[in-house]
């Protein structure tokens, strides 16, 4: 497997999914803020949990490049287009999955059965995380195309 | 216990204030006095109807228990400081007591996120009651398939809804059940919802439980509401009104869980009020930091925060209460609405609008949450900055104003006061906080501007009184929120002279004041008082030095409460029957603030805080 590969680029194409999400935020387009919903998980002061939540965001994108690295080294070949439908898998997992069941261990995300007592801040982000705006699942889908695209480009099929 | 056949004539509407509002803080039921539920919505406050009788006659669906041929009842009120009805009728020599909550507390628990539980007790003797079952989903009033499971599953697809009763009762949607209660041995039903998820039966006792447990959970809640309220029963039973409305999965209130109450019955006012204003979010961020409620407080914050995401700087009109956007407005065919009023309407078209006074009203309740103690985290301040540099680049604008006329937009004062209060409170903010100097001068010359030109084109010198609209001849109730602004001083003879020309040309008789002149908004018919000027001029009377005066109408309002102290939005001067949404969330707030403002101005009271929210 190339582990150098998988050091430098797992941590380049987490930047540049990164990058696509804030600007997506910015542009208005969703507001799922990954590093976050990541940090709030170790602290209620959304200041702090940005920062503390980057670095889990890049930790996290790191494992889950190991995970293409192996993909491709198992299939013998690593190209964009391998990387990007291993991306387009990456994201609907994410958000069929990941995303809607955060509530039930995120301990500052809402569920849809908040009630008075709930002092979660964070809103459910729900099915697809549409909760978050209905341009959601489009961004996050494209966000990690990309990143798969990246890694497919970049990682070696060794 | 036998089933016969129902009549399912149309009836009457109940009156509006006939209904009580029981709640989840999810979604909420409308219950009439003689037991019927006829709105609910699920999964939420703005889902689609499973019993819409209110609006879509019998045929939209309904749910009653109550004395078999209906009664007036003897009793009706919510348990004290719970979100529990207590309905009592007298019949055939004995009573009959209906409870009725939806639970509200269902986190971490294999419960089902819509519980309404219903409970029959005679007192004295026997009682004939009935169960009337009905429920029909949505636009087409679909009726369920059923089936037997523990107890009735009545399946839509993605709704299901499952009925049980201790003891076991043989309920069949839309065949009313004869039964006969026995004193001692009370009647349970419980109707659990699940959307999208499988059902989960709840045991009837169980239920009821839980329905004691919520008690004891809201009257500790009402507990930690300040003592030194004045009328704190009735304040205590709008904040608890506010927070059934409010939408606990995102924190965001609703402005009623209605749409399509008629502000004029039989004509064509009606509309969907089941999204939430962020001017609503921040007059609630400011109620419940001055009632002692601050966790509230910082959820309409936070809601506010993150609904506005996707639009800053702009600030939307109206959000849903997750925060998206509002769905196109739309009229339901084949729904009569009530009273023939009609369309009924689904969706909001006032989502376009612009509306300057929306940026007022945050800014002001984020410096209600400075005042406090509270320090705005760095998220929190650049989004009121950007809300502010868009007064600042705005101002000038025409808007459609706070009462969302859908005319033409015109330059209205009571915006354009908004706008400076939004520029005066994000200055004083940044006494605090981080700001560059290039953009509180922006801010200030903005503000200083805006004063002026209100002060020039906004004022009528004859009537000494500002206006509806630059130029304009009439006047505007919500001028009377100017006394605590801090745009004139509260004793200024200016601000006296505004509420005192609102007061005299805008009294609807007795402690009513209408909006604007009525007709004066381009629709046809007219309109009722509406119920949140008459508070805020309470709070106008109390800041002006009038306090004497001001309670008076203040206690004369609270006479116009239903019998379950609920309020709409608007009140029939002529019958006193209320119309509009219902129950209203602005209202409540409005009461809320004008208490606070009696409060604030009691003798011995040190410091006179300004108007907050």
């Amino acid at each position: 497997m190339d582990w150098a590969g998988w050091a430098l680029f797992g941590l380049l194409a987490t930047s540049a999914l990164t990058l696509v999400m804030i600007a997506a935020q910015m542009a208005g387009l969703t507001r799922l803020d990954l590093p976050l919903v990541l940090g709030t998980l170790v602290t209620p002061d959304p200041d702090r949990a940005r920062a503390i939540g980057g670095f889990l965001h890049l930790g996290a994108g790191q494992g889950f490049a190991l995970g293409y690295a192996g993909t491709f080294a198992l299939l013998g070949q690593s190209t964009w287009w391998l990387g990007a439908l291993l991306g387009l898998l990456h994201g609907a997992v994410a958000l069929t999955l990941i995303l809607p069941l955060l509530p039930g261990v995120h301990p500052r995300m809402a569920s849809h059965r908040a009630g008075p007592a709930s002092r979660a801040v964070l809103e459910p982000p729900g099915l697809l995380g549409l909760n978050y705006g209905f341009q959601t699942p489009a961004v996050a889908g494209l966000a990690h195309v990309l990143y798969g695209a990246l890694l497919g480009l970049l990682l070696e099929p060794r | 216990m036998a089933d016969r056949d129902g009549s399912r004539a149309p009836r009457e509407p109940a009156p509006i204030a006939d209904h009580g509002l029981i709640g989840g803080t999810r979604t909420a039921v409308l219950v009439t006095g003689d037991g019927t539920i006829d709105w609910c919505c699920l999964p939420g406050f703005d889902g689609t109807p499973v019993f819409g009788a209110l609006l879509g006659g019998p045929g939209a669906g309904r749910f009653r228990m109550g004395p078999l041929d209906p009664a007036a009842p003897v009793a009706r009120r919510y348990r004290e400081n719970t979100a529990t009805l207590e309905t009592t009728w007298a019949t055939g020599g004995g009573r009959l007591v209906l409870a009725e909550a939806m639970v509200a507390e269902v986190a971490g628990r294999l419960l089902p996120a819509t519980v309404l539980v219903r409970r029959l007790s005679a007192e004295d003797a026997p009682v004939t009651a009935v169960v009337d079952f009905d429920p029909r989903w949505g636009e087409h009033h679909r009726r369920p398939r059923t089936r037997r499971g523990p107890g009735l599953v009545c399946d839509f697809g993605r709704l299901a809804l499952s009925l049980g009763s201790d003891p076991p009762l043989e309920i069949t949607p839309a065949r009313p059940a004869t039964i006969t209660v026995e004193p001692g041995r009370p009647v349970t039903v419980v109707l659990a919802a699940a959307y999208g998820e499988p059902l989960i039966h709840v045991v009837p006792s169980t239920a009821w439980d839980l329905v004691s447990a919520d008690e004891a959970r809201w009257q500790e809640w009402a507990g930690a509401v300040h003592r030194d309220l004045p009328f704190r029963p009735a304040v205590v039973r709008s904040l608890l009104t506010l927070r059934l409305l409010t939408y606990s999965p995102s924190g965001a209130p609703v402005a009623a869980p209605t749409t399509s109450l008629p502000e004029d019955p039989g004509g064509v006012r009606n509309w969907d009020y089941r999204y939430t204003w962020p001017r609503d979010a921040s007059i609630g961020v400011a109620t419940f930091l001055g009632t002692g409620r601050p966790a509230e407080a910082e959820r309409f914050l936070g809601w506010l925060l993150h609904a506005s995401r996707l639009d800053r700087p702009r600030l939307p009109a109206l959000l849903t209460l997750m925060g998206c956007r509002v769905p196109t407005e739309r009229t339901l065919d084949g729904w009569p609405g009530y009273a023939a009023s009609h369309p009924v309407r689904v969706g909001n078209a006032a989502a376009g609008q612009h509306q300057l006074d929306g940026y007022g009203w945050v800014l002001d309740a984020a410096w209600a949450y400075v005042r406090a103690g509270h320090r705005l985290n760095s998220e929190t301040w650049r989004a009121m900055r950007g809300f502010t540099d868009q007064v600042a680049r705005q101002w000038q604008d025409p808007d459609a104003g706070i009462w969302e006329i859908r005319g033409d937009a015109a330059h209205h004062v009571h915006s354009k006061l908004m706008g400076w209060l939004a520029l005066d409170r994000a200055l004083r903010i940044g006494e605090g906080h981080r700001l560059g100097e290039a953009q509180r001068r922006r801010w200030l010359t903005a503000r200083e501007e805006l004063a002026a030109e209100v002060r020039d084109r906004g004022f009528d010198p004859v009537r000494h009184s500002y206006t509806r609209t630059y130029g304009s001849d009439d006047l505007d109730a919500a001028l009377l929120l100017l006394p605590g602004l801090g745009f004139e001083a509260d004793g200024s003879s200016r601000a006296r002279g505004t509420v005192d020309a609102v007061r005299a040309e805008l009294s609807a008789g007795g402690p009513l004041l209408y909006r604007y002149p009525p007709g004066r908004d381009g629709l046809p018919g007219g309109e009722g008082a509406f119920l949140p000027c008459s508070f805020w001029l309470v709070e106008a009377l109390a800041r002006t030095g009038r306090r004497g005066e001001a309670l008076e109408l203040f206690e004369e309002l609270l006479g116009l409460a239903t019998p379950l102290g609920l309020y709409g939005e608007e009140l029939d001067p002529a019958t006193g029957a209320h119309l509009g949404n219902f129950p209203q969330a602005l209202t409540h707030s409005a009461l809320v603030q004008a208490a606070l403002a009696l409060r604030d101005t009691a003798p011995g009271t040190p410091g006179r805080p300004q108007r907050t929210g």
